[in-house]
């Protein structure tokens, strides 16, 4: 006796004289969701799959986008003459003025003009930023010999042409003790291939310009990405003459990029999944009463999209992606159902009874392997969790109720598989032998497994766009791919402290073009005061009265005045104001400061660039540990950790699923060899995908790795079908619903797999294999195993 | 002093037959800086010796050195001082070469990556063209004698008036060349070029440049 769901019994029976009723309130729901899914925003950048809780990977990819050119566009303007930097510089300006034309007010060309105004503040503040081993240096640069031929060049150098410039310079700096605080300034440079000329940013070959564009349009916003790249564009093509090209690189090109190509995808995913679901639907049902079954998963789509819009308005790509799959995916139920109502011979009641047991199960199994994913920290994820789980359980409800009233059994058994029926008469011996055979290839094979973790596995790259970024990289030098040390402080000065001493315990490591730094420019507050009482401390003990007598004697030899030397001196017994950030910003340094000082309502950091290299990383990684409060944010080193977070989900995830399907199985079947038959295609399929994806290359990455869980629930459902049909008297529907459904989640997933963004693509793979394995095992090895023949 | 070779390159062009005007009206002006600009376009080569005096108050006395000027159109020049050091520059359009004798140093450089020659260049270049509209945007220019014609020019910028207060510009007697030059600091510093023994239009060597 095949124990019964008597509740969809008596809603059948209760449905049966209130059909108009159960169809209205059905085609409302759809037409609601319908309207409900027209205001949803598709969102198509990497957040949908990187952590948005307070996980160290989520701070660090929002520390990441903190990089000062992590959100500028920059354009690299080439072909100009090596020997003549005129025209080249013409061509920059001109391009600047058409980009503000085009509304693009914020284009930098080159430095703020920092000629007068800075100069004077870093002689101002050399007090302030000396440090000890420059007062080592100051002492050999005042010696009397130093002093002789440091005024003779001053007196020679005044007499000429460009002597004009110096004359304030002289009497204010006659040993060029500035030298000092300019030589800091080595720690400042950004861009490791650019000198400048007349003020602009000029490669060090003088071939290419850059401009450096600060844009209010966000990275995620793919229609302000393309109006602005299509706004540059244009200004390109009017600014730029024959044999000079334009170049831009920024994150907008990689959004729109991503944008077009999902687009694309979701369209072509879309509407192969639901042409190849009506096909397998034709060939095997071949009843108009299929039409109904077709619209069961077609509207399922339309519910959870609709649903989803509800719950939040921006719907990852990735999740309506997945769409398609879930069309395949959720026919299941209404095949059921289908097979089991055409074959007839029973009361329509009963017969959803008896299929609600096995479909229930089912649905559960896939609804746990969800609804762990509403654990993960990822919101792709749980936005997929929430997208398929309603999925699923509209299709389960629509297929238990409303189905059955929509399909006329057939006067007498007329199903047939035909051909596929003489597979599955296969020899037990040569199914099983078969099965444990590619079962251990595959184990062995799942050893080669790897997994990347770099989010630029899952994200579309051009060709072109590969090429603008390893122009740029060859061009500039890697000025994009540094790694970030944060000093963190609850106020500028604890921030600027701790820069400190980074500073300090990098500084001798990291070559100075290497590093970036404002810690010698901009010391804080107390490291300030210790270097001026330190400068004072410095020239006292008649250190400056000895240096005022040998300027004197040796000035006296040039016709120098006794009082020309009165600024300087002044300066060695005075103590000047302290540096601010405010004088470095009116010195024409703002931008420098907006780039490496960045402040937050509760936080104030200051930003350390070093090379992002593995060495560099590993090193600083353990040095850091003696300065809590400096945060590093590596780029290499992210898509590291985002892999580690995300295997460690999942394997926290696969553990609770299986133990949740488990624990399902056995209250199902409660015996031991049931369950393990029903398991017999989620392992096989978990081993076949992790065998062919080792054999095949195919990596792993944070998209594809979180899918494979749903392999446990899409097969367990299989195995919990046949396994109520071989153990419990079910007839051989549940074969044909296993396989018709089977084929359209296949058709799912090929036309996922089918999608040119590596993301929906790299889980169109992966779960095919997983599904495309757990099918067979389940239609033949279960009974092959079960030792019953299936017809 | 970049200011100053830049006017010398301008007056010495623009000597010729200018007639100095006793008045200063804006009219009479015009008319003797037009008189400047056509005369200018006949002017192909200059050479002259030099003596400089800088009065500044950094030095106990007046600094003195003597030294040649060279100019070629469109864009040739040489500043070469010849006593107390023998040192100076060339130009040649974008680029250019320094010397020092003392150190023995000779460098190359260019223009474009050098502000202050880029600024002593443009102007000598702009002016050697008799640029008038360009030389009235830049100062401020008052007919101060016909006979021999004074010129004082005061920067419109406030750049660069913060460091010069005024430039005075004296013609020979005969208004074919630039007499003197003087260059009024803020400060109350000033220099003086006095130009003597100028040829307009001989032939320069090619290797001067």
């Amino acid at each position: 006796m095949v124990p019964a769901f008597t509740l969809f019994e008596k809603l059948y029976n209760f449905f049966s004289v209130r059909r108009t009723v159960l169809f209205s309130v059905t085609v409302l729901i759809v037409v609601l969701s319908f309207l409900a899914s027209s205001r949803l925003h598709i969102q198509e950048d990497i957040v949908a799959m990187l952590p948005d809780d307070s996980s160290s990977v989520a701070q660090d990819f929002r520390l990441l986008q903190l990089a000062p050119f992590t959100r500028k566009l920059v354009i690299t303007l080439k072909g100009g003459n090596p020997n003549d930097s005129a025209a080249l510089i013409v061509v920059t300006d001109r391009l600047a003025e058409g980009l503000r034309a085009a509304g693009i007010a914020n284009v930098m060309t080159g430095p703020a003009n920092i000629s007068g105004g800075f100069f004077s503040w870093l002689g101002a503040s050399l007090p302030n930023l000396t440090t000890e081993k420059d007062l080592e240096r100051l002492a050999a640069g005042s010696s009397p010999d130093e002093v002789r031929s440091r005024l003779r060049n001053s007196y020679e150098q005044l007499l000429s042409p460009e002597g004009w410039a110096l004359k304030g310079n002289v009497q204010t700096d006659p040993l060029s003790f500035s030298s000092l605080a300019l030589e800091k300034m080595r720690f400042l440079n950004m861009v490791p291939n650019m000198r400048l000329v007349q003020n602009h940013f000029v490669a060090a070959d003088g071939t290419s310009a850059l401009l450096v564009v600060d844009s209010a349009v966000s990275m995620t916003d793919s229609g302000g990405s393309r109006d602005l790249l299509e706004r540059i564009s244009t200004a390109i093509t009017a600014s730029v003459p024959a044999g000079m090209t334009a170049t831009v690189v920024s994150g907008h090109r990689y959004t729109l990029v991503n944008a077009d190509t999902i687009k694309r995808d979701l369209y072509v995913v879309l509407t192969l999944s639901v042409v190849a679901v009506f096909a397998i639907y034709l060939v095997f049902l071949r009843s108009l009463s299929a039409v109904f079954v077709f619209l069961v998963p077609t509207s399922i789509l339309v519910i959870a999209t609709g649903v989803i819009a509800l719950y939040d308005v921006n719907v990852f790509a990735v999740t309506l992606g997945f769409g398609g799959v879930l069309l395949g995916m959720v026919d299941e139920y209404a095949m059921l159902i289908y097979f089991s109502c055409r074959q007839g011979g029973k009361d329509p009641a009963v017969i959803t009874a008896e299929v609600s047991r096995p479909v229930i199960f089912g649905a559960a199994a896939t609804l746990i392997s969800f609804g762990i994913m509403l654990l993960s920290s990822l919101p792709g994820q749980r936005q997929l969790a929430v997208y398929s789980m309603v999925g699923i359980v509209a299709a389960l409800l629509i297929s238990l109720i409303v189905l059955p009233h929509l399909i006329k059994p057939l006067p007498e058994v007329k199903l047939s598989l035909k051909g596929l029926g003489g597979a599955w008469r296969l020899p037990r011996r040569v199914v099983i032998g078969v099965w444990l055979a590619v079962l251990a290839l595959c184990s062995w094979q799942s050893t080669n497994i790897r997994f990347n973790g770099e989010l630029g596995a899952v994200s579309m790259v051009t060709p072109e766009l590969r090429l603008a970024e390893e122009d740029l990289i060859k061009t500039w030098g890697n000025m994009r791919g540094k790694a970030l040390l944060f000093a963190e402080g609850t106020d500028l000065e604890s921030a600027l402290a701790l820069n400190d001493k980074l500073f300090a315990l990098i500084s001798g490591r990291i070559p100075a073009g290497d590093l970036v730094s404002l810690a010698p420019l901009m010391p804080s507050n107390a490291l300030q005061h210790a270097n001026r009482a330190r400068w004072l401390s410095f020239w006292q003990n008649g250190r400056a009265a000895q240096l005022e007598k040998d300027l004197t004697k040796s000035g006296e030899t040039y016709g120098f005045s006794t009082e020309a030397f009165a600024p300087f001196l002044a300066t060695l017994t005075t103590s000047p104001p302290a540096a601010t950030v405010e004088s470095l910003r009116e010195a024409g340094m703002g931008e420098l400061v907006d780039s490496l000082i960045i402040r937050s309502p509760d936080m104030v950091r200051v930003l350390t660039m070093v090379p992002d290299t593995p060495q560099v990383v590993a090193a600083l990684s353990d040095d850091l540990k003696s300065l809590p409060g400096v945060r590093l944010v590596s780029q290499s080193r992210f898509g590291d950790n985002v892999g580690r977070a995300i295997i460690h989900d999942f394997t926290r995830y696969l553990t609770l699923t299986s133990a949740l399907v488990l624990a399902l199985l056995i209250v199902v079947f409660r015996s031991p060899s049931r369950v393990m038959l029903a398991l017999v295609p989620v392992v096989t399929g978990l081993l076949c995908m992790l065998g062919i994806m080792g054999l095949c290359g195919i990596e792993f990455n944070i998209f594809n790795i979180a899918a494979t869980i749903l392999i446990i629930g899409l097969c367990v459902d299989y195995g919990i079908f046949m396994v109520c049909r071989l153990t419990e008297g079910s007839d051989s529907t549940t074969n044909r619903a296993v396989l018709v459904s089977g084929l359209t989640t296949l058709a799912g997933l090929g036309a996922l797999a089918l999608a040119r963004h590596p993301s929906m693509h790299s889980i169109g793979i992966t779960v095919l294999l997983g599904i495309g394995t757990g099918i067979p095992a389940a239609l033949l090895v279960i009974p092959a195993l079960c030792g019953k023949d299936m017809e | 002093m970049i200011r100053i070779i830049a006017l010398i390159g301008f007056l010495f062009f623009s000597g010729g037959t200018v007639t100095a005007a006793k008045t200063t009206t804006s009219t009479e002006s015009a008319a003797l800086f037009n008189a400047l600009e056509r005369t200018a376009g006949s002017v192909k080569t200059l050479s002259s010796d030099f003596v400089q005096e800088k009065h500044l108050a950094i030095f106990k006395t007046v600094m003195n050195s003597k030294g040649r000027f060279y100019f070629s159109k469109p864009d040739l020049l040489r500043w070469e001082l010849t006593a107390p050091v023998a040192s100076g520059f060339v130009l040649r359009g974008d680029k250019g070469r320094r010397w020092h004798e003392r150190t023995g140093r000779s460098e190359s450089f260019q223009i474009s990556q050098e502000p202050i020659m880029k600024l002593v260049s443009e102007q000598l270049f702009a002016w050697g063209k008799a640029d008038f509209a360009w030389l009235k945007k830049e100062y401020r220019i008052t007919v101060l004698g016909e006979s021999p014609v004074a010129l004082r020019l005061e920067p419109r910028s406030a750049a660069t008036a913060g460091f010069l207060n005024h430039l005075l510009i004296t013609f020979s007697t005969d208004g074919r060349y630039v007499r003197s030059v003087e260059l009024h600091e803020k400060d109350g510093d000033f220099t003086r070029i006095k130009f003597v023994n100028t040829v307009v239009n001989k032939p320069l060597q090619a290797d001067l440049f």
